[in-house]
């Protein structure tokens, strides 16, 4: 042994390998971890502290495992016999990296590695050579896995041994450097759907950070999606990090240490921390990590419960004058007064009935939302459109609907007998029913500012959440039975008369218009060939509703009429398309001139590293208030000689199907979704440096735009 | 035309829709849910095994790679067959091995080598199902080689993780370690709640 040592100690020399002389058992050849146990110093005194590297050298392509070892795998374990009197700490683990094996990852260490345990000496010490002794199992895969044994020893204060004063100081010092410094920063994670929150804020903001190149790394097993990317968002000194969950309830997981890891030009920084499982009420403003997200109002959302039903009952009320919405509500009031006229009791029940309705779908709605997201998946209220089937199924309803009341035929009481119009006297069912289709037809117009008490309302427990969608409910049909419970309101409204049928036949247009924008969206999602495989299915609908206005007496006739009728309908549906198209489309709207870039990361990057001011807009073709505002805000000969001015350079991000940069460039402004817009200002001429970038409200002006770039 | 523009701006301006984005998570089993049904071919039997059959029989799942010093150290030290054995000892218990490993990877077995394999080992086993195209996996998530999930008489999966609660391929590691899997079906089999119902799977990543 003694024999081995002086000739490995004369060989480092003559080599002049880098890296201390050691002790160690032998290892076995073949073995994919060679192990050391290395001591700071082998000479000690009683009563100081030293620190014991267990070094791992790895063979190429294989890995061993960190403490929490991520997907598979399992972390090294040691045993100590040590003399009496000594102890020794827990280990000290360096940051791991992440080992992806798809579909799965590990969290561990390639290369080498040296794992740190602080040896306590005794203040009495034994005379002569002490001895430690380590029984050391790891674990080591590449994509097969090893399990590897080895005793280990360690020799300190051995006076015959040739190199007395081994002094490893500077080694194991870079080695602890590797261990992440634990902070006492200010943690708490919470459980968003499927996603886990992790609010950090550092005691100072940490320098010259890669939000990009983030990744967290929980002590505890199954709190992240081990695979997934952490998308990281920074405002007033607080990092919020997202990331797809893991297989275990956040709640079930009170307190956890994280690592911190990004990466700066190939220097890597590395930090720990402790946080604890935060059951706090979430709410949307911490959601939008620069309380941009809800500012349509200039106010961002922080009403708790109570605010979240106010704004829901308010965004209610709104609904009532969606272009879908009003027609059929209009017609329905009018009626109503008739009604009340003769009977007003009856109004009354006409009110609740109605209500009723209303309230009922939002739960059934909401309701069926909030099992999506608790079995996992990842949406959210308007997530209905981003499915071509669901916007093509919306198309046809509101086609149907404006067919109705251009009066080419009437609707019949689904409960038999021969019904009175849609929007006309049928009972109290009749009010019921259109409650309903208010509900159906008002969901994806859902107002701007209730997007706040939404996404409140889609972190809440279930009850909360409900009684969210309820307020909604309830200001959606507030105005109806409002004017059902108190006849004085009715004077309001004009009286009866032949007038209505035109009105009526008026309020079509705003229907077929917004089919129409369905069509057009769903072209966008499906391709061009989308739109016409609708717009067919449209005349089969056309058809059909025709044809439904024929019953021969004949029943042979009767049946073939009938089978027609459902022909062209199923024939419709058949020809809805069903699949977003793989190509994206973004330079296919005649708005879109040529005075902008494509975005990209890259180019982004190039272009702030310029002197000119950037803008950047996220856009989706199937988002709305972002086509509205690039048409009045942006696409404009005043803002565009703004930019010519200033010498903007301008990047466009299109969104309308799912884009991982974009998503990334979104999150790190704290948002899940489009319209976003950022103008990073120019350097400043003093210190070379832009100002902050600013994010700019999710409905534009001209103005706002001017007074953005001139300040 | 401006006009016609004008109008379809509002149109569009009152229907604005919000909007989040749609992560779909993997749809891997969840404890206390119903577990996902499957079907699958019984190599030893060439039957085929339809999971939604058993309702009212408990089901435990085992998923296997052969060579895996995990599954070596419970297969060799008879610690696996011993589990089985025991779980088996209800009539009321069905045991199934799979093996999600790809062809051409650690663990790709023939069906004739997964029926050689058990009778080597010595496995008391109900049904063993090779699941290559890793359907049956990716369907609960399974991450390693031992992954263990226990199925009650309701279809609900009552238990999901390792198989006791000493994470290393060292046989000596079996000496007082808590097996997770007799403690559920012990417990399911007395009518109580599962104590320990989900922990984490230790060992081999599996070859998907």
């Amino acid at each position: 042994m003694r024999l081995l040592l002086l000739f490995l100690s004369i060989f480092t020399v003559l080599v002049g390998l880098q890296g201390p002389t050691y002790a160690m058992e032998s290892d076995n050849g073949a073995n994919k971890v060679k192990v050391r146990l290395i001591a700071e110093r082998t000479s000690i005194q009683g009563g100081e502290e030293i620190w014991i590297g267990i070094e791992q050298q790895i063979a190429p392509h294989w890995h061993t495992y960190w403490k929490n070892p991520g997907d598979s795998g399992s972390a090294p374990q040691i045993s100590w016999d040590l003399p009496e009197g000594f102890e020794i700490s827990e280990i000290q683990w360096p940051a791991p990296h992440k080992m992806p094996y798809p579909p799965l990852t590990n969290y561990g260490y390639s290369d080498s590695v040296i794992l740190l345990q602080k040896l306590m000496v005794p203040d009495v010490l034994p005379e002569g050579e002490i001895e430690l002794e380590a029984d050391f199992e790891v674990l080591v895969c590449k994509e097969e896995c090893i399990p590897e044994y080895g005793t280990y020893s360690l020799s300190l204060n051995d006076q015959d041994a040739l190199s007395v004063q081994e002094d490893n100081g500077a080694y194991i010092a870079a080695a602890l450097k590797k261990v992440p410094v634990m902070q006492g920063w200010d943690a708490s994670y919470m459980q968003d759907g499927s996603e886990l929150v992790l609010n950090v804020t550092p005691s100072e903001k940490l320098s010259n950070i890669d939000l990009d190149s983030v990744a967290i790394f929980p002590t505890e097993w199954g709190m992240v999606n081990n695979s997934a990317q952490a998308m990281v968002s920074e405002a007033d000194g607080t990092y919020v990090i997202k990331q797809e969950r893991g297989e275990r309830e956040l709640s079930a997981v009170k307190m956890s240490e994280f690592v911190l890891r990004y990466d700066v030009d190939g220097q890597e920084y590395t930090y720990a921390f402790e946080a604890g499982f935060n059951d706090e009420v979430m709410n949307a403003d911490q959601t939008g990590a620069d309380g941009q997200a809800l500012s349509i109002e200039g106010s961002g959302f922080t009403g708790g419960f109570l605010g979240a039903l106010i704004f829901a009952l308010i965004g209610g009320l709104i609904l009532n004058l969606m272009p879908c919405v009003f027609p059929v509500l209009s017609l329905k009031a009018l009626s109503l007064v008739k009604i009340a006229q003769k009977h007003p009791v009856e109004a009354r029940i006409h009110g609740f009935a109605y209500t009723f309705g209303v309230i009922l779908s939002f739960l059934v709605i909401a309701g069926a939302l909030l099992l999506l997201k608790s079995v996992g998946a990842g949406i959210g209220w308007g997530f209905q459109l981003q499915n071509p089937l669901i916007v093509g199924a919306l198309a046809y309803l509101l086609f149907i609907l404006g067919l109705n009341l251009s009066g080419v035929f009437e609707f019949s009481n689904p409960f038999g007998n021969a019904g009175g119009k849609l929007a006309n006297q049928s009972g109290p069912m009749g009010s019921f029913f259109t409650g309903i289709l208010a509900t159906l037809v008002a969901t994806p117009c859902t107002a701007p500012f209730m997007a706040g008490a939404i996404g409140y309302a889609m972190v809440q427990p279930a009850y909360i959440s409900l009684s969210v969608f309820a307020a909604l409910g309830f200001g959606l049909a507030l105005p109806y039975l409002a004017l059902a419970l108190f006849p004085p309101l009715q004077k309001i409204l004009p009286k009866p008369g032949a007038w209505m049928e035109v009105f009526r036949q008026l309020l079509a247009f705003p229907m077929f218009g917004a089919a129409v924008w369905l069509v057009w969206v769903l072209g966008m999602q499906t391709g061009g060939g989308g739109s016409a495989a609708l717009l067919s299915g449209m005349v089969f609908i056309a058809f059909g509703i025709w044809l439904m206005r024929h019953s021969p007496v004949k029943p042979v006739r009767l049946l073939i009429v009938r089978v027609l009728v459902v022909l062209s309908f199923v024939i419709a549906f058949v020809a809805m398309p069903k699949q977003h198209s793989n190509s994206v489309m973004p330079h296919s709207n005649s708005d879109h001139d040529e005075w902008y870039s494509a975005y990209s990361s890259e180019a982004l990057e190039q272009a702030l590293l310029s002197d000119q001011p950037v803008f950047v807009e996220m856009t989706a073709s199937w988002c709305i208030t972002c086509k509205v505002n690039h048409a009045v805000a942006i696409n404009i000969d005043s803002t565009k000689t703004l930019f010519a001015e200033k010498d903007v350079q301008y990047f466009v991000g299109d969104w309308t199907n799912e884009d991982p940069e974009i998503t990334k460039f979104l999150t790190r402004y704290g948002r899940s979704g489009v319209p976003l817009y950022v103008y990073y200002g120019a350097p400043s001429a003093d210190t070379g440096e832009r100002p902050d970038p600013e994010v700019l409200p999710q409905v534009l002006t001209p103005a706002l735009i001017k007074k953005t770039f001139v300040q | 035309m401006k006009f016609k523009k004008h109008i379809l701006t509002a149109v569009m301006f009152l229907t604005a829709l919000p909007f989040t984005s749609a992560n779909a998570m993997d749809a891997a089993a969840k404890v206390g849910a119903m577990a996902p049904d499957f079907t699958a071919t019984d190599a030893l039997t060439g039957e085929s095994f339809k999971l939604s059959d058993h309702k009212g029989e408990i089901v435990v799942l085992e998923w296997s790679n052969h060579d895996c010093p995990f599954v070596r150290k419970h297969y060799d030290s008879g610690n696996m067959q011993d589990t089985q054995k025991e779980a088996l000892a209800n009539e009321n218990v069905k045991w199934v091995t799979i093996v999600s490993s790809a062809e051409g990877k650690q663990g790709y077995v023939s069906a004739d080598e997964a029926k050689k394999i058990v009778m080597d080992e010595g496995a008391s086993i109900s049904a063993k199902i090779l699941d290559p195209s890793g359907e049956i996996g990716h369907l609960y998530g399974a991450q390693t080689t031992p992954h263990m999930y226990v199925i009650n008489a309701e279809g609900v999966l009552a238990y999901a993780g390792a198989i006791d609660d000493k994470p290393s391929p060292s046989a000596a590691s079996l000496e007082g370690a808590t097996n997770y899997v007799k403690q559920a079906l012990g417990e399911i089999e007395a009518g109580e709640a599962v104590s320990v119902a989900q922990t984490k799977p230790y060992g081999c990543g599996i070859k998907y």
